[in-house]
């Protein structure tokens, strides 16, 4: 296989990577070739492309994929032992260097499109929902290559002075990436950080560097059409893994950057001027804030979890968001237009007319629920024993304190305060944090506000407050930890509350309490706050009560001290639940270990709520814990005077707390403390939800008559989103699910033009039947292969044992009724129809 | 004639039942004396008595699923279908019956 052609000394291979030859591989052939003065080039015989065989870059280009045949040519003074180097390396090494990647999976089981979508062939990407919604625009990707603009249109320097700039700052890169390489890491970083490394050192990428520079380009313009250059290339190789690689080089060429001009480019400002999906790895709340909102159509997140600040603050925002996506900057091309469905979890291209038609229906149905569910729920929420539960908001804003009280929250559980300081170079005035302050605790009329002071360092940095990093933000500087160095700024903020609790039921909260000599100094500060305000004689309520979070573990153990000292106790419950389980809720990897139903987190907080009522003390919630409608027994069995959440969950959770007993709460909590594993407590959590009995079988909203419905998949939709609409579901994609599984064992067309789908699920949340007739028939794979134009629904709840079996059966026995079922076709409105099947079937409509 | 059959599907909801009718309306229509016992999500519901088995000259499982307490027809000589043939075409299993 080697021979002289010419010049040059030649050997051919076949590449048999599975992946291809991608870049971990392409690096250590390039660590080969680089150690010789030869010229050594490499073609792939199935694109005609030639690149040099020093350069990654040029390699990857190359898309060399498994089964490509290739030809390395070497020419020059050591051509010989050049290669025999590379033919060893190509015929011992190559074959075996790579592990094979790990796939990933963009659809799994549990990431399914909804069938309309599905069977009109839409590829969507996937990630977890955390702050629902739906959006629609462009593409913008945030850590994307974008100059800043005070660095745009810079004058050059001379050609030879940017060069060297350039120069200077590979260097440093390379040794910075060394450096991490010296020390021990697992062999994937290991992998990676050589691959980056092979990136800084590529003679492609510093020739193309050169050109753009010898053409008059400056260091900056220079690093970002080189990258555009390379980033391009590999963008529309055939392997995700090589789009992946683009990635690299964008961060290799923001390095670069940042060296030279000693910007972060990642917290740059991003103009947004049309519609747009916001796509990043992860983005500081600054960034966030930093966006226009009149734009910023949805956010899509590559890392962060479901409680990070990020996650918090968008939810606070209301802009729809998917954290998890994996790959996505991979996978969504700039530019590209989508549809985020934060309700659903998956992102989808909106060039398609399956899409289109889909959303145009949900914008339908969203508004259909809406009119019919109530809005709000005001009066305050007591159990079915007679206990009152306090069911406030968490806010950061006066807007956010408006829709609370709208939506009838009993009080504000939680202000931030920090959202103020970010985003600015000086910090809030005093009588700019009043005005909010007092507009807040006006517009609270009577009810209570607790204002926390504010909340800084760990990811929310100002720069007034000349934070360093840290290695370990979450357990550093932050919260009150920075009160002492930051005197004035704590007066100024403690003044500004002190003065509203003129205007209505205001109390003030410290943030990461872990001493009790950090709660006196907390409240030495208020005291000398208060005689400065005695002394200008300024208005103010002389008896604010006085509070702390409890959300550092230490705190638990000092309750008797500290309640001694303070007013009333709020349970942060994500900072608190990872304290306890030191489990980052930001990494995906140990997200699942960070679980608020981890039993020994539930005994803690029973101890902690126990002591505190026991003292006669006043104790909330207004960790993420307390949003989810599904905890809410626990929460009462816990015996909290209040639980504070996102002003949007407050109807139903008033609701809820309606329909529970606290007495059988209290059992529930007892048993479910008990249990040794989370299986356990997620059954009994379920069983202690309230009985849904409240809902008939069947109502009016139910049935449909006239479907336009085309097929299948758009039949089971619309009937789905009619129970959505009817709030029998919160969770359609589900219930979708659950019904085409029992559609896979065999259709449920019974002949004679009807369909009876059935399934047992709890995405339905009480036991229904719905009705569908169409105006025209479709096929449904009947026994009698005739197609339907008549389908009863039935959805049972899996997890209650149905009282309703029997009128389920007794419905599936009389469908075999040529009467019944002629009486169903001929019915003329949805009322008669419930009338007649409720008479039937022997069931209340009420 | 005497004959009896048991109807079970996976869910339980909804087949089952309409299995069971259709077979005691088609059989009776055809002239036979028939009892059907549903195993559905309810359980076991118009349990087949021994006598009842004894009596019968046939059994027919009308199922997608094990029968439960088969042990029951032991010594019976037994049809079995898959539950959709009861809603397709029951006459097609009584006429086996027949031959």
């Amino acid at each position: 296989m080697t021979q002289r052609s010419g010049t040059s000394l030649e050997f051919d291979f076949v590449c048999t990577l599975s992946d291809g030859l991608h870049a971990r591989p392409a690096s250590q052939l390039a660590e080969v070739a680089i150690e010789f003065a030869s010229e050594c080039l490499l073609t792939n015989l199935r694109t005609g492309s030639v690149a040099s065989l020093k350069s990654v870059l040029a390699i990857l280009a190359l898309d060399i994929r498994q089964g490509d045949r290739c030809v390395a040519q070497i020419r020059g003074t050591d051509e010989q032992a050049a290669h025999a180097a590379l033919l060893r390396f190509v015929e011992q090494v190559l074959p075996t260097c790579d592990v094979p990647l790990a796939v990933s999976h963009t659809a799994t089981a549990s990431n399914k499109l909804p069938r309309t979508l599905q069977t009109a062939g839409v590829k969507g990407c996937f990630g977890t929902p955390v702050s629902a919604g739906i959006g629609q625009g462009k593409i913008v990707p945030v850590s994307g290559m974008a100059l800043p603009r005070e660095l745009k249109g810079r004058a050059a320097a001379d050609p030879r002075s940017e060069l060297a700039q350039i120069k200077r700052a590979i260097a440093a890169v390379r040794g910075r990436i060394q450096e991490k390489l010296a020390h021990p890491q697992s062999p994937t970083e290991t992998a990676v950080l050589q691959a980056d490394l092979a990136i800084a050192s590529d003679v492609s990428l510093a020739q193309k560097l050169a050109e753009h520079v010898m053409q008059g380009k400056s260091a900056g313009e220079a690093i970002m059409a080189a990258g555009e250059y390379f980033i391009n290339l590999l963008r529309h190789s055939e392997s995700e893994y090589i789009r992946e690689r683009a990635l690299d080089i964008e961060e290799i060429c923001l390095h670069l950057l940042q060296e030279i001009y000693g910007v972060d480019l990642k917290t740059a400002a991003i103009e947004l001027r049309e519609p747009s999906v916001v796509l990043a790895e992860t983005l500081a709340p600054q960034q966030l804030l930093g966006l226009d909102r009149q734009w910023l159509k949805a956010l899509v997140l590559e890392h962060s979890g479901a409680t990070s600040h990020v996650v918090i603050l968008a939810r606070s925002l209301g802009i729809p968001t998917l954290v998890g996506v994996k790959n996505a900057r991979s996978v969504l091309q700039p530019g590209q237009e989508v549809v985020v469905d934060a309700m659903r979890g998956f992102i989808v291209p909106q060039s398609s007319p399956a899409v289109r038609k889909f959303y145009e229906r949900e914008q339908k149905t969203l508004e259909l629920r809406r009119d019919l569910l109530p809005a709000q729920t005001t009066g305050p929420a007591i159990t079915t024993d007679g206990k009152t539960l306090e069911v406030a908001a968490n806010a950061s804003s006066y807007e956010e304190v408006a829709l609370a009280f709208e939506k009838g929250a009993d009080g504000i559980g939680l202000f931030r305060t920090e959202m103020a300081y970010l985003q600015r170079q000086r910090p809030p005035s005093e009588e700019e944090q009043f005005a909010v302050y007092a507009e807040v605790a006006r517009a609270a009329a009577g009810r209570p506000v607790i204002i926390r002071t504010f909340d800084l360092g760990g990811d929310k940095a100002a720069p007034y407050l000349n934070l360093t990093a840290e290695g370990n933000p979450f357990l550093g500087y932050r919260g009150v930890r920075i009160y002492a160095e930051h005197h004035e700024l704590l007066q100024a903020q403690l003044r500004a509350i002190l003065r509203a609790s003129a205007y209505g039921q205001v109390r003030v909260m410290a943030p990461m309490i872990s001493s009790l000599d950090e709660v006196l100094q907390f409240k030495a500060a208020i005291s000398q706050a208060k005689q400065e305000l005695l002394r200008k004689g300024v208005a103010f309520h002389s008896d604010v009560p006085v509070g702390i979070m409890i959300e550092v573990p230490s705190s638990a153990f000092i309750l008797d001290q500290l309640c001694a000292e303070v007013d009333f106790f709020s349970l942060g419950t994500n900072d608190l639940n990872q304290y306890f389980l030191a489990a980052d809720r930001d990494n995906p990897k140990t997200a699942e270990l960070s679980d608020v139903l981890h039993p020994g987190f539930l005994r803690f907080l029973k101890r902690i709520v126990e002591e505190i009522r026991g003292a006669g003390k006043w104790v909330g919630m207004c960790g993420e814990m307390a949003a989810e409608i599904r905890h809410l027994p626990l929460l009462i069995g816990l015996g909290l005077d209040e639980i504070s959440l996102p002003a949007a969950g407050i109807p139903a959770m008033k609701r809820m707390v309606s329909r529970l007993s606290s007495a059988e709460c209290e059992r529930s909590l007892a048993k479910i403390l008990a249990c040794r594993d989370k299986a356990e407590i997620e059954e009994l959590l379920e069983r202690a939800q309230p009985p849904r009995s409240a809902q008939p079988l069947l109502s009016p909203e139910l049935v449909l008559l006239g479907s336009q419905s085309k097929n299948k998949e758009e039949a089971m939709q619309e009937i789905v989103d009619a129970f959505y609409i009817a709030g029998r579901t919160e969770d359609r994609q589900r219930l979708e699910e659950a019904l085409w599984s029992r559609e896979a064992v065999y259709a449920t067309g019974l002949g004679y033009g009807f369909a009876a789908p059935h399934c047992k699920s709890d995405a339905v949340l009480a036991d229904s039947i719905g009705v569908l007739r169409l105006n025209h028939a479709i096929d449904w794979g009947s026994v009698d292969t005739k197609p339907v134009n008549m389908i009863i629904l039935i959805a049972m709840r899996e997890s209650q044992n149905s009282r309703h079996m029997k009128v389920f059966s007794k419905l599936a026995r009389k469908l075999m009724n040529d009467e019944f079922r002629g009486h169903l076709l001929a019915v003329e409105n949805a009322h008669e129809m419930a009338t007649f099947l409720a008479q039937q079937l022997e069931i209340s409509l009420h | 004639m005497k004959v009896v059959a048991v109807t079970a599907c996976p869910t339980g909801i909804a087949h089952t039942y309409m299995a069971a009718a259709r077979l005691e309306k088609v059989g009776k229509t055809l002239g036979f004396e028939i009892k059907v016992e549903t195993q559905g999500a309810m359980g076991i519901e118009n349990k087949l008595t021994e006598h009842d088995i004894s009596q019968a000259e046939i059994a027919i499982f009308a199922v997608d699923i094990a029968v439960e307490e088969r042990e029951r027809f032991n010594g019976v000589k037994v049809i079995q279908v898959p539950l959709q043939e009861a809603l397709k075409d029951p006459h097609s299993i009584f006429a086996k019956i027949q031959r």
